[in-house]
C-alpha cells in the first residue's frame, strides 16, 4: 500500500505492544496524508537490536485538531502533523 | 503527556546539573560505539517501572543501565561496584 499526497487515511485502532512510534492519541483517527518524508529502518524493531530493515515509508500526516480531542476550544481550522509509519495506515473507508 | 492532562508546564530555566551532562555524554559514547540505539534507550525508557516519578535524566540513567544489563554489556554487580567506588571517591576518607 503506497499513499500519495491528500489521500484520505486512519491510523490503525492497532494495541501492539511494546515500543511503538505511534501516538495512542491517534490511533483510530482520520487524517490525510501530507507528504512522502522517506524510507526509514523501522525503529520498532530496531528498538529491539535487529535492523529494522527493509526501511518502511515514513509519511506527513495532516489531522484536524478537532478530530482529536472531544473538547478543543481552539480554531475550527488548527491542525496537527504527525509523522506515520506506512505500516500504521489504511485507507479511510469509503474513500476512493 | 501522550495525549493525557500532563499537568501545569514549568516554564522556568534551570541549569544543567553534571551528573546530567554525564547522563547524556555516557549515552553519546555507547551511541558511538554501537552498544545502544536511540531507539532501543526509547523502549527501554518507556518499561521503566517507575517512569512518572523519575526526572528526565533520571529516566536515561536508569534505562541505559537496565538496557545495558539486558544486553550483557556490564552486570548489574559491576555497575552497584563502580557506583560505590566512586561515591567513596566523592565523598573523601
Amino acid at each position: 500500500m503506497t499513499f500519495e499526497p491528500g489521500d484520505r487515511v486512519r491510523v490503525l485502532p492497532s494495541e501492539k505492544p511494546g515500543h511503538v512510534r505511534t501516538p495512542a492519541y491517534l490511533k483510530g483517527k482520520t487524517g490525510w496524508v501530507e507528504s512522502l518524508i522517506g524510507a526509514f529502518p523501522n525503529p520498532e524493531e530496531i528498538a529491539y537490536g535487529l535492523s529494522g530493515r527493509p526501511e518502511r515509508p515514513l509519511y506527513k500526516v495532516c489531522f484536524r485538531q478537532t478530530d482529536l480531542w472531544d473538547d478543543y476550544a481552539g480554531p475550527a481550522e488548527d491542525r496537527l502533523y504527525a509523522d506515520i509509519y506506512e505500516h500504521w495506515l489504511e485507507p479511510e473507508r469509503g474513500s476512493t | 503527556m501522550g495525549g493525557s492532562p500532563g499537568g501545569p508546564i514549568d516554564k522556568d530555566q534551570h541549569e544543567v546539573e553534571d551528573w546530567e551532562r554525564l547522563a547524556d555524554a555516557i549515552n553519546s559514547a555507547l551511541g558511538g560505539r554501537g552498544l545502544q540505539t536511540t531507539d532501543e534507550l526509547r523502549r527501554s525508557i518507556e518499561s521503566l517501572e517507575d517512569y512518572r516519578n523519575l526526572s528526565y535524566y533520571e529516566r536515561w540513567a536508569a534505562a541505559t543501565e537496565k538496557l545495558l544489563i539486558e544486553k550483557g554489556v556490564l552486570s548489574g554487580d559491576e555497575i552497584d561496584e563502580r557506583a560505590a567506588e566512586i561515591r567513596r571517591r566523592w565523598e573523601g576518607p
